[in-house]
């Protein structure tokens, strides 16, 4: 349809004018490609090529075992170093998608003789894959509203932070493809609500198969489509385009979605996907109507509509509470509840509400990580409503929701991105064609000049260009002077300009640290590179038996199993929550508590992670109180929050902290001999830089674990649990003693190493011998 | 070029076989190993190396450059107060956790370092001057004080393995000396001969101010102790129990007069000697093999729903000698932190043992399980991990029965679609209008 347009205009104008446009849109694409890629770099270059944080070194760790051994015992991967002692099914436990696409690229290069170490791939899979987030968006955007839309889009999504935050070089994450495969699929379904063809539906479920395969996160897209079709049909909308799309994308989508083993039989099982199967009866329930209608009078159609309707949401309604009372299908989980009530996860599931990700979402949050879009993005959305449309009727819902969900979490804003992107092009787009459309002479040589003065912006401004081509928004207001377009247009290219340079700062300051190796800068601005993590990691592998089992907080869990290889207790998949609350538990209790747990667990060694000689605030001290809560959800005889807070309820670790925190095992484990060290002149020893107290148990022995290793800077210390044999003989403490016997003390020296006997006999030359004995 | 070296592992072979033997023995004096020379002569007999030195000999050393120099200590020196040389508490109780083994015989004029030594390994000495006392079951020989007591073979502890003998067929013994009290909370302390239920342990002639420390059968003769590495460690309350003259008295009560001409205590001594020295009831695990029912070897991990077999082959050292071991309490555990599976290991040969059982339908990271902790032997503790994976996807059923109506459908449909496109294909419609519909 476009094309067809495209064409009228451009033969109006120059006859290579298609030509020329599709060949600045090529352009401009590879160019966003290539800065969105290059962009995400900045990890890279100051460090290394290294996977970054926590879960994607599972992701890494997985592929690489698929690599190595092979698809089928990828699925069938039972993997007995996690979770110990209960082991991870981890074929059917992960959304392969990721693992599957990174192998596949390593399998095409080997083919093309091209050795590349999985590895690599896996550290740039994101920054590649946000070139195709951008192409997708801009043929989303382009679907939605013009390709001068769609290339802003395409620019935005290819910078913005808030997708940045999660596809850096070395991010090896899920979100890395799925936002490509969320937005890929969204076009091919409004490409299949626009044509209603058979054709764009398959590839538009095809899409939501990669998706499902890739991320969580395809339950918004299952959602979001039966929510859009619903609206349509509530507006009037219903068509048969509408029905063939739905219809072939739901049944398609669906068997497709079954085939990958995580998700199983959760789309017809569960509580989340049940809007698309009640759209999809309603949809057969509208087109039955409408096919009546056809063949009845009105009254008789009325009173149809009227009774049958009724009659048939009673039955569905019915049937759902039915099968839901009757556990065929699964009510809404926790998780899912706390995407309603935002308080609900900090009381009943504290292991989600945990993640810092997890939490509500701060204002200034948004602004961060969308800059001005989030100030422009309600203009495309007001743009869209004023000129609604089928498709429009989409992006407006996809709009709404994601705001609402990025609001309740920081880790959602990652769906809100790419939609802010779309309505901000929409917006942007707009504007300029109102600012820009009347120059027609002047134009092209302003633009040049912009291209000489502004070299950095140009992708933005030749996007001025497109938006000439004939839109529905025609009626513009007349009478805005050149001046003042000359200025709004100015003050808008240096809008776009400060965006550009916001996006970079915050990818290089905010999201290009691969949190594994820690930089600090000293006053002389020399950069200092903390490397704890990996020599903790190298030591674990080097030193200790392979089978060894490492007890650590789960935030650990992957790196301990990707770096180390070492047996991990808990990790990062958090499927088992009475198990991490048994680590917690053991955390949170005193030494000789912790010791009949750890020993149930056959752990030996213990890995916390301190913050306290290099202010690192991200250690296991400041997360404690959660380790607490969580083990007070299972186990909550044994441990009580309040236990470990002043009676003023402050979470304190100096004298005045609670007696509890100050003997409990994590507290003794972050903490042993820090008391003897003395960090620098002007603090007293055993002064905690993260909480800026001094701590308030300094010298305490540990009776069941000993030191094993502590990194340079204290970062990781490493304790191993002695065995049961090492406590051989049960000693009677002295305080325990009936017997009481006088302090003895030793007579013997360095020079007279003779001991001491009573009543020894003394022999006296010329005597009889003259002792009795016993 | 290659004979010194063979020299040098010969060598090594019989530092290694006369290990066990070496023994220092620790005295009060030298006149210790005239009265005691029966006790002596024994273990001389059995092949032990006997070196004897005075407790405050200044050059007592037990270990040198980190090799033990004995395997074995007798302390036969109770009124030490300070071992000579580099003997002190911290260097006897490492000597006991890296395995060696200890007799220590006390008396009522038990020097600290005793004490302390006792406290160690879980129990405690009387004050200075105590006996046992017991006004019901003395000897007659006794001189008036009641502390030369008869005790009945009831009162040793029913263990075979440690007296060598069952406890019925031994004579009353002899005893005089202090008494001993066990840490009540300490779980592998043994006692070895406890007093009569109308004894009690003080200072003979004092009056009884406060409660004696020790009364009755808790009160402990002697006490013993293995520790978790399987050291071994006996503490008599009396020296003299070992003596010749002990060993050859004849006993009597003075209450109701049985004689018996000779004392068991040169069997018990002996007996005791043997058990402390590991002559005894220490038992090994000579291999572990497990499979799946129908293999031989040990798989890299076992399915769910699999039948494993289990074998353990358990041998008792028997005059310097392994030989199998046979017992029919040996239980095998399948551990998942809690045990899954907890059966009776069968005996298949001499000192072989087996256990067949089904895989629980729960995957994950298994131990086989066997830990013997019996009176007298050495504890007999093996595990064996495992991994117990779920199904393959290739190992689950193909065809399910309640499936078929589905299997039907997709077959129809198929045919259905396959003959609906030759009929699309081939039919010709005059009419063009019902074709577009």
């Amino acid at each position: 349809m476009s094309q067809t347009y495209t064409k009228k205009s451009s033969i109006s104008k120059l006859n290579s004018k298609a030509g020329i446009s599709s060949l600045l849109i090529f352009v401009i694409l590879l160019l966003a490609w290539i800065a969105g890629f290059s962009s995400r770099l900045f990890a890279v270059i100051r460090f290394e090529s290294i996977i970054h944080e926590f879960d994607p070194w599972f992701n890494y760790r997985a592929t690489a075992y698929m690599v190595k051994h092979g698809f089928y015992n990828f699925l069938n991967w039972f993997d007995e170093r996690a979770w110990y002692p209960l082991g991870r099914i981890v074929g059917g436990t992960v959304y392969p998608g990721l693992m599957i696409t990174s192998g596949s690229i390593h399998y095409l290069l080997h083919l093309l003789h091209i050795n590349v170490h999985i590895r690599d791939i896996c550290v740039f899979l994101a920054p590649v894959f946000s070139g195709l987030t951008s192409i997708s968006t801009y043929y989303l955007t382009k679907e939605l509203w013009s390709k001068g839309a769609g290339l802003f889009a395409a620019c935005f999504i290819a910078i913005v932070p808030g997708y940045i935050s999660r596809s850096v070089a070395g991010s090896y994450d899920n979100e890395g493809i799925a936002i490509f495969a969320l937005q890929f699929t969204y076009f091919l379904w409004i490409k299949s609500v626009k044509t209603g063809s058979v054709f764009w539906a398959v590839a538009s479920a095809l899409s939501y198969f990669y998706m499902v395969s890739a991320w969580g996160g395809y339950v918004f897209i299952i959602n979001l489509i039966p929510l859009h079709v619903f609206v349509l049909l509530l507006m009037g909308r219903f068509s048969n385009r509408l029905f063939t799309s739905y219809t072939t994308f739901y049944i398609l989508g669906l068997i497709m979605s079954m085939q990958i083993p995580f998700v199983g039989f959760q789309p017809i099982r569960t509580s989340e996907h049940m809007a698309a199967s009640g759209v999809f009866a309603l949809m057969f329930a509208v087109a039955t109507l409408k096919y009546l209608q056809s063949m009845m009078s009105k009254s008789e159609f009325k009173s149809l509509v009227i009774y049958g309707g009724l009659i048939a949401a009673g039955i569905v309604f019915g049937t759902v509470v039915l099968l839901t009372y009757a556990g065929f299908i699964a009510p809404w989980s926790g998780r899912f509840y706390s995407l309603w009530d935002t308080g609900y996860a900090k009381i009943h599931i504290p292991i989600i509400a945990s993640v810092s990700e997890h939490q509500p979402t701060t204002w200034f949050a948004f602004f961060f990580d969308l800059h001005v879009l989030v100030a422009t993005f309600p203009a495309g959305l007001w743009y869209c409503i004023k000129n609604i449309n089928d498709e429009r009727v989409f992006v407006v819902l996809y709009a709404l929701s994601a705001v609402y969900f990025a609001g309740v979490m920081v880790r959602l804003m990652l769906t809100l991105t790419p939609v802010v992107c779309i309505l901000s092009g929409i917006a942007f787009s707009g504007l300029l064609e109102l600012f820009l459309r009347d120059d027609e002479i002047a134009k092209p040589e302003e633009s040049g000049d912009e291209e000489h003065t502004t070299p950095k912006n140009r992708k933005y401004d030749k996007v001025g260009r497109v938006p000439k081509m004939k839109h529905e928004l025609n009626k513009e207001p007349d009478g805005i002077g050149p001046n003042i377009r000359t200025i709004i247009s100015v003050v808008i290219l240096l809008l776009l300009m400060l965006f550009a340079v916001h996006c970079t700062w915050v990818t290089s300051n905010a999201y290009s640290s691969p949190s594994i190796v820690l930089a600090s800068y000293s006053g002389d601005g020399t950069r200092q590179i903390l490397d704890d993590f990996r020599e903790a990691y190298f030591w674990l592998s080097q030193n200790t038996a392979d089978e060894a089992r490492v007890m650590s907080w789960w935030d650990y869990g992957y790196q301990i199993a990707g770096m180390a290889n070492r047996t991990t207790l808990v990790d990062n998949n958090t499927w088992n929550n009475s198990h991490i609350a048994l680590v917690g538990k053991a955390m949170s209790s005193n030494e000789s508590a912790a010791y009949t747990i750890m020993t149930a667990l056959d752990v030996d060694y213990v890995l916390v992670i301190f913050g306290g000689v290099i202010g690192y605030s991200g250690d296991d001290i400041n997360k404690f109180l959660w380790m607490v809560r969580i083990a007070e959800g299972e186990h909550p005889k044994d441990i009580k929050e309040s236990n470990y807070f002043t009676e003023q309820g402050e979470f304190r670790i100096d004298g005045e902290g609670s007696p509890t925190l100050l003997n409990c095992l994590m507290y003794k484990l972050s903490y042993y001999r820090f008391g003897e060290l003395k960090l620098d002149y002007r603090t007293p020893a055993g002064y905690d830089r993260t909480r800026n107290a001094v701590i308030g148990n300094k010298d305490f022995q540990l009776t069941y674990l000993e030191e094993a290793y502590t990194t340079e800077h204290w970062l990781v210390r490493i304790y191993r649990v002695k065995k049961p044999d090492e406590f051989n003989r049960p000693r009677i403490p002295v305080a325990n003693r009936l017997v009481k016997s006088p302090n003895f003390v030793s007579k013997k020296s360095t020079k007279r190493k003779r001991g001491t006997l009573k009543n020894k006999p003394v022999i006296v030359k010329g005597k009889r011998l003259s002792s009795k004995q016993s | 070029m290659k004979f010194p070296v063979l020299l040098s592992i010969f060598c090594i072979f019989i530092v290694k076989s006369t290990a066990q033997f070496r023994t220092l023995v620790l005295l009060d004096n030298q006149v210790i190993r005239e009265t005691h020379s029966i006790f002596f002569r024994s273990l001389i007999d059995r092949g032990y190396s006997l070196t004897y030195k005075v407790a405050d000999d200044s050059t007592l050393v037990l270990s040198k450059y980190g090799e033990a120099l004995y395997d074995n200590l007798i302390v036969f020196a109770p009124s030490v107060e300070e071992f000579g040389g580099v003997l002190n508490v911290d260097t006897l109780t490492q000597f006991i956790d890296d395995g060696g083994n200890v007799l220590i015989a006390g008396s009522s004029v038990t020097g600290d370092v005793l004490r302390e030594l006792a406290s160690e390994c879980g129990f405690e000495v009387d004050e200075e001057g105590a006996y046992v006392i017991d006004h019901l079951n003395y000897d007659v020989s006794d001189e008036g004080e009641h502390t030369k007591l008869v005790v009945d073979n009831e009162n040793l502890i029913d263990s075979s393995v440690i007296l060598g003998q069952p406890r019925q067929k031994i004579a009353p013994l002899i005893y005089e000396g202090t008494g001993l009290l066990a840490d009540t909370e300490n779980q592998l302390v043994l006692p070895l001969i406890t007093g009569h239920s109308t004894s009690y342990s003080y200072i003979p002639g004092q009056k009884i101010k406060e409660y004696p420390h020790a009364v009755g059968k808790d009160t402990l003769l002697v006490a013993g102790l293995q520790a978790r590495n399987n050291a071994r460690v006996i503490f008599s309350g009396s020296l003299s129990f070992f003596s010749d003259e002990f060993f050859t008295a004849s006993v009597q009560k003075a209450a109701n007069g049985q004689q018996y001409e000779k004392s068991g205590n040169q069997d018990v001594a002996i007996a005791l000697s043997q058990w402390v020295f590991k002559e005894h009831g220490q038992l090994r695990v000579k291999s572990v093999n497990h499979h799946k029912a129908g293999e031989s070897k040990p798989p890299s991990e076992y399915t769910i729903m699999d039948n494993a077999v289990y074998n353990i082959e358990v041998e008792i050292l028997n005059g310097g000698k392994w030989e199998p071991f046979v017992a029919n309490d040996i239980q095998l555990e399948f551990v998942r932190i809690d045990p899954f599976i907890r059966t009776i290991l069968k005996k298949t040969q001499n000192g072989s043992y087996e256990a067949k059982f089904k895989i629980p339908d729960v995957y994950g990271v298994y131990q086989f399980k066997v830990d013997y902790d019996r009176v007298g032997y050495t504890r007999l503790y093996s595990t064996t991990q495992v991994s117990v994976r779920p199904l393959q996807h290739t190992q689950y059923e193909r065809f399910i029965f309640s499936a078929y109506p589905y299997y039907t459908g997709g077959f129809s449909m198929m045919i259905g679609v396959f003959l609906f496109s030759f009929v699309f294909l081939h039919f010709k419609d005059e009419d063009k209008k019902s074709k577009s519909d």
